[in-house]
């Protein structure tokens, strides 16, 4: 058996209330001080005003002001873990906030210009540090709430574990704005006096912000490495929006994943790192799960956000960085903030910061959508040779091709057989939804406060799971959205504003997360699955299906992969120009039931790459990810490249085009944009189409259709990254 | 209802099913009836938006676990809750 590569932990990065590198939070953790205050960020009013947070102090000033705060964050914590060495092949960042504080300001301000919003989407972080870093491979933006860089660093470890990269920064990033802090406010999770996680009298959490990153290398020189990632799991409460589960039984399923997955038994676990936001829910929760998963035998404990404040997005990777602090240092952090232990909860946490020997930490984060991660970590390995072993056997395989055994789309026409019958007759089906389309999906009590896009993902997960004639959940949920839930975004600014930042609506802050929408499909469909939301502008499709093709690399027997947009008047055309273009302006999506291709009938897809270019050209990155996979085999065995250019890419779309065919002749390359519509998830339908399109061996396209005799098609992102997946029979 | 008719209630009613989504009409909401847990399918989330209604269009707070018994008991009780803890400054 060829063992797989480890993940070796080598550089750290850090940034949160209270610490702006790796020695301030080594001293901070020593002697414990928290300085939660009013924020500052932005303009309080009320009552709200004298609300504690957990703000950052000292951000780099030497960055310009036009960059949003989360991208700082994350720009200063990234540095920090890189240091000198080379750019890594691949960035993988949870994120929620993305440059929302800037946008809340703008919309406020009544700014109609798209320029005033280029920042706004999860995906620019990642893009951000991708360009200043030279990261030149995929650009992963995760987002799945509070779990979210738990999630990016388990995603992190698969691509090393899979040989499609050996150096990944991996991390996450979350700034105050007023969505979170009065989303939060408004649910009564924030704690009034500050959190106190574990104590009896606790009252909520202390919403914080900041970075954290991990550099992880599967074939580092041994100097270098610091720690390693031992084991990741994950799973979906399915149980409700925003309350965890009361028994805490999704949380001891990902906590019991991470411990198989290390290969550890639970009494090898010497500090447990806990989520521990201080609401009487999660903690009550977190301790049924821990008892679970260790019975009477617990591991030293305790919950550092009473120090730090919960900085949502980046608290899983904050928290890796102290867990391995505990390693290094041999130091149990305290449970800051902490009075009278809640007795009911039966857990002794650490109060006093204590010198011990740690071998082995398990780090918890869970968060909105049920969505839970978990990190099993570890020192520096002893042994030279251990690492030796794994160098040698990186494999450096393609992804493997999935079978599509299932599949669903929506589109202005209505649903894929609909969209397929008017692309066959030449039709274009740009445009919106219609309502029809997809109001029957789940019923009506279950519908009643969700808005476009979790309807739009409900419709397209019932059906592509229906058409795959498979009763059983998926065993992984990867669902893509650049823009997210934005008719919910968009209400509870509008309203939080009209009531100058007193009141919005607690349905509406739920409803606003980007993986609210999946978190509805893992609830309608029963899915304890490990469940991820990318956010990763036009390719939000394409890492959905690249991740969920690592997770099904590593044994995981059937995805379901999706992503949709939901076209809002206001947000659409100013966070995505090419969601104004006139008649090609559309919303929808698809989804696809993948399982292993074991030789059924049935039309496969795989994922085959994506790049940046450090051209500013619209087809630059496609160029070069085409001469790539040339070098592997002659592109003319695909009987069309179809290609997806944004409006945004530019005016000159039709030359770039024009050059592109001459790499790729003799295929035809078929700009689908024109005819399937300008939305970000639009290459989901382009994929769900084009398994439709080998099969039948017809690539329906205005008022010709292609013949498909090799019955493989090509389909191309192009942009400043490009992607690249493979359709074929 | 036996009662005369109160307009508080039925304006609450009215907030109620469109606050909420709710799938019937404001007419036919008990003004007796439990609000939470019996067949409108009011769950803690919309009690959430039930409290930010009462304060953003009332000034009433509801910031104790009691308070929120008491409050959302039914249409009628609410309208009582309101009538008790409204500052006269209030609209």
């Amino acid at each position: 058996m060829i063992a797989r590569p480890r993940v070796f932990v080598t550089g750290l990065g850090v940034i949160c209330a209270g610490a702006g590198n790796v020695a301030e939070l080594r001293r901070l953790l020593l002697a414990p001080k928290r300085r939660f205050a009013p924020p500052t960020v932005f303009p309080a009013a009320g009552e709200s005003a004298a609300l504690p947070v957990a703000q950052v102090s000292g951000l780099d000033l030497a960055l310009p002001d036009s960059l949003p705060r989360t991208h700082r964050l994350a720009l200063q914590a990234a540095k920090q873990a890189l240091g000198t060495g080379p750019a890594p092949d691949a960035i993988v960042l949870g994120t929620t906030t993305g440059g929302i504080l800037t946008t809340e300001f703008a919309l406020q301000a009544g700014s109609t210009s798209p320029e005033a919003y280029r920042f706004h989407g999860l995906h620019t972080v990642a893009e951000h540090l991708a360009t200043s870093l030279g990261i030149r491979g995929p650009a992963i933006t995760v987002s799945t709430a509070c779990s979210s860089a738990a999630v990016a660093l388990s995603l992190a470890s698969a691509l090393l574990r899979s040989g499609q990269a050996r150096r990944v920064l991996a991390g996450g990033a979350d700034c105050l704005c007023r969505l979170t802090f009065h989303g939060f406010r408004e649910l009564q999770l924030l704690a009034p006096h500050g959190s106190a996680p574990l104590d009896a009298q606790r009252a909520g959490m202390t919403v914080g912000e900041g970075a954290g990153f991990l550099l992880l290398e599967s074939a580092p020189k041994q100097p270098a490495i610091v720690a390693e990632i031992l084991g990741t799991g994950m799973s979906c409460d399915a149980y409700h929006a925003t309350t965890p589960q009361p028994e805490g039984t999704g949380a001891a399923l990902a906590m019991r994943r991470a411990l198989q997955d290390a290969g550890l038994d639970a009494s090898a676990i010497d500090y447990l790192n806990l989520h521990g936001t201080g609401t009487a829910d999660n903690d009550a929760a977190e301790a049924r799960a821990i008892r679970q998963v260790f019975g009477s035998r617990l591991p030293a404990l305790s919950s550092t956000k009473g120090l730090t404040g919960h900085a949502l997005a980046a608290a899983g990777a904050i928290e890796a960085v102290i867990s391995i602090i505990a390693i290094t240092d041999g130091l149990l952090p305290a449970n800051t903030g902490l009075q009278t232990v809640d007795e009911k909860l039966e857990l002794h946490p650490v109060r006093e910061p204590t010198r011990a020997q740690v071998g082995s930490v398990l780090s918890n984060s869970f968060g909105f959508g049920g969505n839970n991660a978990c990190l099993v970590l570890g020192g520096a390995p002893a042994d030279p040779a251990a690492i030796e072993v794994g160098t040698s056997q990186v494999p450096a395989a393609p992804l493997p091709a999935l079978r599509v055994a299932g599949a669903a789309c929506l589109t202005a026409r209505g649903d894929l057989g609909q969209t397929w019958q008017a692309l066959l007759a030449g039709e274009s089906v740009a445009g919106f939804v219609p309502e029809a389309a997809f109001s029957k999906a789940a019923p009506a009590a279950f519908i009643r406060r969700l808005k476009r896009l979790p309807r739009l993902m409900l419709a397209l997960a019932q059906t592509a799971l229906r058409s795959s004639g498979r009763s059983t959940p998926p065993d992984l949920l990867a669902t893509g959205t650049a823009w997210g839930p934005l008719a919910e975004t968009q209400d509870f600014l509008r309203k939080l504003f009209e009531t100058g930042d007193q009141f919005s609506s607690p349905m509406d802050f739920i409803g606003s997360v980007h993986n609210a929408p999946a978190g509805q499909v893992a609830l309608l469909l029963g899915a304890q699955a490990p469940n991820w939301t990318f956010s990763s502008g036009d390719r939000s499709f394409e890492q959905a299906l690249l991740c969920a093709s690592l997770g099904m690399a590593a044994g995981e027997p059937s995805a379901l992969v999706m992503a949709a947009e939901a076209h809002e008047a206001r947000l659409s055309p100013l966070f995505d120009p090419a969601a104004a273009t006139g008649a090609l302006a559309s919303d929808g999506g698809a989804a696809l039931v993948l399982l292993p291709d074991d030789g059924a009938p049935g039309a496969r897809v795989r994922w085959l790459g994506e790049n940046r270019s450090e051209q500013d050209s619209g087809n630059a990155a496609a160029l070069e990810l085409c001469a790539r996979l040339a070098a592997q085999a002659a592109l003319d065995r695909y009987d069309a490249v179809a290609v997806s250019v944004p409006a945004t890419v530019g005016a000159n779309a039709d030359r770039e085009i024009l050059r592109l065919t001459e790499v790729l002749a003799p295929c035809p390359l078929l700009a689908y944009r024109d005819r399937l519509g300008q939305h970000a998830s639009v290459s989901a339908t382009a994929t769900a189409l084009a398994a439709r399109a080998v099969l039948e061996g017809v690539l329906p396209f205005g008022t010709a259709s292609i013949p498909l005799r090799r019955q493989r098609l090509l389909l191309l992102l192009l942009g400043r990254y490009a992607t690249a997946i493979e359709v074929f029979a | 209802m036996t009662e005369q008719t109160d307009s508080l209630v039925v304006e609450l009613a009215h907030k109620l099913v469109e606050t909420l989504g709710l799938d019937t009409t404001a007419e036919v909401v008990d003004p007796a009836a439990p609000l939470i847990g019996a067949g409108l399918g009011i769950d803690s989330i919309d009690t959430l938006e039930l409290v930010v209604m009462m304060e953003k269009d009332y000034g009433v707070k509801i910031d104790t676990r009691a308070a929120g018994i008491e409050a959302f008991a039914s249409l009628n009780a609410l309208a009582a809750y309101i009538r008790q803890h409204r500052s006269a400054s209030s609209p």
